[in-house]
């Protein structure tokens, strides 16, 4: 009983994942290209993606852009604000490592040096297509280790 | 006892109401996309959504009244729910009919919103804060034509409770199509009160993150969504009843599905009028309500009193 409830939850959570989108400082290249997954050609309701407006209603908070010393706090403020379980998607070659960024006085390089990340989507900027791969791989990742984990309660 | 516990819980009570307003909320979105060219969300969209919201953790903000904030989503809840119970829905009798309950309906519906406001107000964000503010400004303006339309067709069969105004238009042929008018002013402002576009405003994700809700999560979160889908529900059936009073003496089966088919139709209206229009902004809400939809269902009053005298002569 107690297992098919958890199946349950875990199939609605891998049907509806709500996203956020926070510029941490990238050029913009990379959060238009976030928008643009989202509009009608590429049609992300269909894997009942939606975008929220507040941390409190998201689960993946997706993030462009190495972290600027300035936005740091907000981006840890607004991390601790999701409701678990909750997970970061770095977008871009700038969130991952830093990427033309990297070394600047005023720049930390790449989101994971400030908050946990779950998924990394390279690329200058990162196409759509390569946004919602990411996002698909993320959650098939997150399938398997839930089932992980349920055989192993089981067993 | 059983039938009425029955009748509450299952048909036409809870367990109804739950899948009807997710079916709600699923062709909503599906038309929507699909009027954009676009697929659009599988059909149990609304149903994963509500499981997993109500799986997450739940957050309480410091400031907020913890009491209130978490009671306020079931209220909200339970009143969209509870107007449903006396609303007609195959037969001209509702399960609870007492007289005057159009009047009655009417102020239950109104509960909801209230709670809407409550929850920003408690909630202590700022951005809950302008959103609860702009609920209330927008339940003034929607609010009077709102009444006075779902009251126009009363006047006409001089009578305020459900089962004599249904009994009334089904003597009298196709003299519900007098209505239209009002018909047309209770469709917009039942827009605004479900807050969609164009009367999106208290919601405004644009301008105020999420508005009322803002600082709600999870399970909290997930109970005011179905209260908004209930009341979609409750208020196409409150507009089916009175607007649309036929098909009320078909029996069981084919009387359900023609109540299914009307609710159907006015989603469908809701849904066009929330694909083809932009936002506007709160004063143009307020007056275009006063200005324009007032009148008109004061028109449409003053005309039935007309008709009735001509009627009964
Ligand atoms: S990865 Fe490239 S496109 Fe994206 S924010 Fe960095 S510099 Fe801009």
């Amino acid at each position: 009983m107690i297992k098919a409830v958890q199946k349950l939850i875990t199939w609605s959570r891998l049907k509806s994942p709500w996203i956020i989108h926070f510029n941490t400082g990238a050029c913009n290249a990379c959060d238009i290209e976030i928008v643009a997954a989202l509009t009608p050609t590429y049609d992300l309701e269909r894997f009942g993606v939606q975008l929220k407006g507040t941390p409190r209603h998201a689960d993946v908070l997706l993030c462009s852009g190495p972290v600027t010393r300035q936005i740091k706090d907000r981006l840890v403020r607004i991390y601790e604000q999701l409701p678990e379980p909750k997970f970061v998607v770095a977008v871009g070659t700038c969130a991952c490592s830093g990427g033309v960024f990297e070394g600047c006085y005023n720049m930390l390089s790449g989101i994971d040096e400030a908050i946990p990340v779950n998924a990394y989507i390279p690329g200058c900027p990162a196409s759509p297509d390569a946004i919602i791969d990411g996002i698909t791989k993320l959650l098939k990742s997150f399938e398997e280790s839930e089932a992980k984990k349920l055989t192993k309660a089981g067993g | 006892m059983l039938l009425a516990l029955l009748s509450i819980l299952i048909f036409p009570g809870f367990l109804f109401l739950f899948i009807l307003a997710l079916a709600a909320e699923y062709i909503d979105r599906k038309l929507y996309a699909r009027m954009q060219t676009r697929v659009g969300p599988p059909w149990f969209q609304p149903f994963a959504d509500f499981i997993k919201l109500l799986s997450k953790e739940l957050i309480i903000p410091e400031l907020a009244d913890r009491v209130i904030f978490r009671t306020l989503p079931l209220v909200a809840c339970a009143a969209a729910a509870t107007a449903f119970l006396f609303i007609p829905v195959y037969n001209a009798e509702s399960i609870f009919s007492f007289k005057g309950n159009i009047v009655a309906v009417i102020y239950i519906l109104t509960i909801p919103t209230l709670t809407y406001f409550l929850g920003g107000w408690y909630s202590r964000s700022l951005y809950s804060l302008i959103g609860s503010m702009r609920v209330l400004t927008q339940l003034f303006s929607y609010e009077v034509p709102l009444l006075m339309a779902v009251l126009a067709p009363g006047v006409l069969a001089s009578s305020w409770t459900f089962s004599t105004v249904i009994n009334f238009y089904q003597a009298n042929g196709f003299l519900f199509l007098v209505n239209i008018i009002s018909f047309v002013v209770a469709i917009i402002a039942v827009q605004g009160k479900l807050e969609k576009v164009p009367f999106d405003i208290p919601e405004a994700e644009t301008e105020i993150v999420a508005g009322t809700f803002t600082e709600y999560t999870g399970p909290l979160y997930a109970y005011f969504r179905l209260a908004m889908n209930i009341q979609t529900i409750s208020v196409s059936a409150l507009l089916a009843a009175v607007f649309m009073p036929f098909g009320y003496n078909l029996g069981f089966v084919l009387g359900v599905i023609v109540f299914l088919l009307k609710i159907l139709f006015i989603i469908v209206i809701l849904a066009v009028i929330r694909t083809i229009f932009a936002r506007i902004r709160m004063d143009q809400m307020v007056m275009l309500c006063w200005k324009y939809l007032t009148p008109l269902a004061l028109f449409q009053i003053f005309l039935n009193i007309i008709l009735k005298a001509v009627i009964t002569q």
